[in-house]
């Protein structure tokens, strides 16, 4: 985990600015009446101030997947320059190595998720936003944020050693493919806010299961010699 | 450990079959130079040995362990491959204590065995390529293995580091199994104690390296004087008198012939290494 944040310090920065706008969406409902009363004659389909907020929490989750990237370009970097071939050869096999650069990364997300709720409740507090939606948004993120990171690394680190030349170029493609289960976040509060907590759940539910089989099954499905550079 | 065996091992990459039916019993701590063309599948054979590579057919047993499926076996196996393997953007001593950390080890040890004090808190992507090897190196001699495989060890690295690392690996192999790829053959007859030699993924050689034969030899002869009237066979080359002569022995009859005649010999130089026709076609 040192080394990764040694490696890059951009993704750090992305992904605190990334955490500072989704503090902004999770509270911008309550400040916003402050500032322009509401016409309380115009009927409102859905109720904004508990179902907007919570758009922040996909927003929360991406800025921990960025903020974790830089372990996986040290998987890429680290596939490279012999580091696993050296770690193969002392009696780590495939499962070890993928392991330790999960932990690495779930560590980075942790730090930057507790940071991020920490922030965004003290905000919520300071602002008057609804303790309710303050701990939704909370406990949502932190399984969410987990969840997606786990399923990225796992996918980046997979398509990174299956790839051979030039290897590293498939990372982009992992991100991708790691964060498309966090999509419904982004518009479900809004479109079915009845069913957005729940939807959530099981987004980070479903997304914490794949991430858990698909280690275990690329730790068998990819060979050793993937890890070679 | 008492044997290294290899026993009809084919190995490769994805379908393509690298090394094929290589078998090969190891029972002397010793060193073992592996002598082969570029692409003859050295670097493969240390991968399938050290268990990275899964064999396609055939076994690597260390003792009675296979070294692919058991990972207490592996651990009795230092690698090195012919990269540096380091974490770059570390510190020397951080980028040991990296690998120290995973495997255990005794960093302190290894800069003190290795001379690599001065180098100890600079950045290893700032050191030139031979500290970088000489770092490298290191690595194995972080703790205490049974099989050391190393592919080059000495590319890159100046004449006193080679000579240090040499000692070390002569040291070594008192007990310890050596496996040492190398390009210089000046090196490897100067090291090693047996001589193994692949070709296209094949074993074609395995003898002690004082067993080796060539058809002929070239012995250079250096003197103060003219000598050319006593070898009329010879011809000058750089300063040299060269002589060709079918096996050893006959140079020592020579040269006898020649200081009774007068030649005030300064230097007498072997100018092909006999291990020269195993880079060869035959």
């Amino acid at each position: 985990m040192k080394r990764s944040t040694r490696l890059s310090k951009s993704y750090f920065i992305i992904g605190a600015i990334t955490t500072v706008y989704g503090v902004v969406l999770s509270n911008l409902m309550t400040v916003i009446p402050k500032i322009i009363p509401p016409d309380i004659d115009t009927p409102v389909p859905i109720d904004l101030m508990s179902s907007f907020p919570l758009l922040s929490i996909a927003l929360l989750s991406l800025s921990a997947v960025l903020f974790a990237l830089p372990v996986i370009m040290l998987f890429v970097y680290d596939k490279n320059n012999g580091v696993l071939e050296y770690l193969l050869s002392t009696g780590l096999d495939q499962l070890d190595i993928f392991k330790g650069y999960v932990k690495a990364s779930l560590v980075l997300a942790t730090y930057l998720l507790v940071f991020a709720i920490i922030l965004n409740t003290a905000v919520g507090a300071l602002v008057g936003t609804s303790l309710t939606v303050l701990v939704t948004i909370a406990v949502l993120t932190f399984a969410i944020g987990i969840s997606e990171v786990f399923l990225v690394t796992v996918c980046m680190v997979a398509f990174s050693s299956l790839q051979r030349t030039p290897m590293g170029a498939n990372q982009p493609l992992g991100v991708i493919v790691g964060i498309v289960p966090m999509f419904p976040a982004l518009f479900l509060p809004l479109a079915f806010p009845k069913y957005a907590v729940l939807v959530d759940l099981i987004i980070a539910a479903v997304t914490l299961l794949a991430s858990i089989a698909l280690l275990l099954s690329i730790s068998r499905l990819i060979r050793r010699e993937k890890l070679l550079p | 450990m008492q044997k290294l065996e290899l026993r009809d091992l084919s190995a490769g990459y994805g379908l393509e079959e690298v090394i094929h039916k290589i078998n090969l019993k190891l029972t002397q701590p010793s060193i073992y130079v592996l002598l082969g063309p570029n692409g003859a599948g050295k670097t493969t054979l240390f991968r399938a040995i050290c268990g990275i590579l899964r064999p396609f057919s055939g076994h690597v047993r260390l003792d009675e362990f296979d070294l692919f499926n058991s990972k207490e076996a592996r651990r009795k196996v230092a690698y090195l491959s012919h990269l540096n393997a380091l974490p770059e953007e570390m510190t020397v001593y951080n980028a040991l204590k990296y690998y120290a950390d995973i495997e255990g080890g005794d960093v302190e040890h290894v800069i003190d065995i290795l001379s690599l004090e001065d180098l100890r808190d600079k950045k290893f992507v700032s050191l030139s390529q031979g500290q970088k090897k000489r770092v490298s190196v290191g690595k194995i001699f972080l703790r205490e293995r049974d099989l050391y495989l190393l592919d080059e060890p000495t590319s890159n690295v100046d004449p006193k580091i080679s000579r240090e690392i040499r000692q070390l690996l002569a040291e070594l192999s008192k007990d310890k199994f050596v496996l040492y790829s190398s390009h210089n053959l000046y090196e490897a007859r100067e090291i090693g104690t047996y001589l193994i030699v692949i070709k296209n993924g094949e074993l074609t050689y395995f003898d002690k390296i004082e067993n080796v034969k060539t058809k002929q030899y070239r012995v250079g002869i250096k003197a103060l004087n003219d000598i050319s009237r006593m070898l009329p066979k010879s011809r000058l080359e750089k300063g040299y008198y060269v002589v060709t002569v079918q096996n050893p022995e006959e140079v020592a009859e020579i040269v006898d012939q020649i200081v009774k005649e007068g030649a005030k010999i300064v230097e007498i130089r072997e100018l092909d290494n006999p291990l020269q026709e195993f880079f060869e076609e035959r």
